[in-house]
């Protein structure tokens, strides 16, 4: 479904990304784990278009994204929801809500969107007219997730959706993405939490200064010396 | 004297509307885009102009033939964006609000000189039949001029704030204001969005420039005295709020002309020693978010 074949990618005159491959099937829950700094942010904000490729090709169905602007990539059924989330702050959570399904292809099934955002999250329902900055962090992560999902995505990517809150909030919001992907989104998650994205996931990625440098199986993944010992700290 | 007390405060809301509206453009280029057009008055001083051409050579009402004004300036607003102002949009912040001055500035440089070609050096005033024309009221005189100005000016920010609040477009524009990288994530054509803001802002100008025109004078240099004016509003209200940029203009106003009484000819000096008050205690503006 989306296949990034060796893309390099700069920020400013740093180069962030080299010859980095992934590939994600269709339904599949894959996660891309690393430390602070190690690019999994760049891969992703690659992949939505908003940063450029210097090297590289992004297909998605077969479809060339390269050369796309972030906009077009979301119509195409590429939703990103970016890391600390992105909320417009002064505008209330329906508003922030209706942006999501800013695409006309969105825009036509508003209402069903709004209608199974607010059956996943019941607490959004009550704070519709609520200004979003005024959530609890745990509130503003489910309207980024609800947000993302109103354009109706194939490819759902999580930028660090467990960052800054309370344990019992992240198992909740894993939950939710895990409801997702059974729904038949495929998801792509960054997350720093190893333990909790290789639970979650099939497969993973092992991200290193910018380079692919491991993956395979989530399973096999938990019981690698390696990965314990620079992640799960159990080495 | 609680007449002229009246009478003062009139006028001054009649004046205060107009900074309020030449203000309303530049609040909201500056709160979408993080630029700042120090060239925003050149636009205001187009408007004005144009609409002196209308009654002069085609004998069109300025009232009748604003939203002609309105569809050029717009126009004009979008060309001088795309030409001048659209490479400035991928810039970081900061880099973004320092070259977009030089590019105001170089606007400030040269309309002036193109409009003194077009029109000379003279003052203008928009005159149609019925100018100059006042009523009394509870015994202070109402200009009709200036009335209509006032209605025009409430009309087009009513309008404006339900635009923003109200319409798909509007909130992809408030969107952008916030965070144009998640509205780049929505789906929202960024760059659109700034070019079609800007081309509001600009229109806005030009609104006020026929009133300009109207009440007062329209000259080659009559630009930066009210980017100026303006800027002191902006400030003031606080970015990001068009209403309030409306009332600040019209605080502004109503000073200004209570100062005159006092002050005489230094009252412009009221407006300046404003900003900086409002910069150095509340630098968020009456209006404006901390």
């Amino acid at each position: 479904m989306l296949e990034v074949e060796k893309i390099d990618v700069f920020r400013g005159e740093i180069q962030a990304l080299w010859q980095v491959s992934l590939k994600i099937e269709d339904g599949e829950l894959v996660s891309l784990i690393g430390a602070n700094g190690a690019g999994k942010s760049t891969i992703v904000e690659s992949i939505s278009g908003l940063i450029p490729l210097t090297g590289g090709s992004i297909s998605f169905d077969g479809v060339n994204l390269g050369s796309k602007s972030a906009h077009r990539i979301v119509e195409r059924g590429i939703s990103l929801i970016p890391e600390e989330r992105g909320i417009f702050p002064g505008m209330s959570v329906l508003e922030n809500l209706e942006l999501g399904a800013f695409t006309p292809k969105s825009r036509k099934k508003i209402h069903e969107s709004l209608r199974f955002v607010y059956d996943l999250f019941p607490i959004l329902k009550n704070r519709e007219n609520q200004n979003a900055g005024t959530l609890s962090g745990g509130e503003q992560q489910m309207l980024a997730i609800a947000r993302a999902l109103m354009a109706k995505p194939r490819l759902l990517m999580c930028d660090e959706p467990s960052l800054g809150l309370a344990p019992i909030v992240v198992k909740n919001i894993f939950n939710v993405i895990q409801q997702i992907n059974q729904s038949g989104v495929s998801v792509l998650l960054v997350e720093q939490n190893v333990r909790a994205a290789l639970a979650l996931s099939k497969r993973a990625y092992i991200i290193e200064n910018g380079h692919v440098t491991g993956g395979g199986e989530s399973q096999s993944l938990l019981n690698d010396n390696r990965v314990k010992d620079a992640y799960l700290g159990t080495g | 004297m609680i007449q002229l007390i009246a009478q003062t405060f009139v006028n001054g809301i009649n004046v205060g509307a107009l900074y309020g509206l030449a203000a309303v453009g530049l609040s909201l280029t500056f709160g979408v885009m993080k630029i700042l057009n120090v060239g925003h008055g050149e636009f205001l001083m187009v408007g004005g102009y144009l609409a002196f051409w209308m009654l002069r050579l085609f004998g069109v009402d300025p009232f009748l033939g604003l939203p002609l004004i309105v569809a050029a300036l717009f126009l004009l607003g979008i060309i001088s964006y795309r030409l001048f102002f659209a490479t400035l949009a991928s810039f970081p912040e900061e880099v973004k609000v320092k070259n977009s001055l030089l590019v105001g500035f170089g606007l400030f440089l040269v309309f002036p000189q193109i409009a003194r070609l077009l029109w000379t050096g003279d003052e203008r005033a928009i005159t149609p039949f019925y100018s100059g024309g006042s009523f009394p009221f509870l015994g202070v005189r109402i200009a009709t001029v200036p009335l209509a100005g006032l209605a025009v000016t409430v009309i087009l920010i009513l309008a404006l704030h339900l635009f923003l609040k109200r319409t798909y477009f509007g909130k992809a524009v408030r969107g952008t204001s916030e965070n144009w990288k998640a509205a780049k994530l929505m789906g929202i054509n960024v760059n659109r969005t700034y070019m079609i803001t800007f081309g509001i802002g600009t229109a806005i100008a030009g609104v006020a420039g026929i009133l300009v025109g109207l009440t007062q004078s329209i000259s080659p240099d009559v630009g930066m005295e009210w980017t100026l004016k303006a800027l002191i509003v902006v400030v003031l209200a606080g970015i990001g709020s068009v209403g309030g940029a409306f009332f600040a203009g019209l605080i502004l106003g109503v000073l200004e002309a209570v100062g005159a009484i006092f002050m005489g000819p230094y009252t412009v000096a009221l407006g300046l020693v404003i900003f900086l008050v409002i910069l150095m205690f509340r630098p968020q503006g009456l209006f404006g978010k901390a």
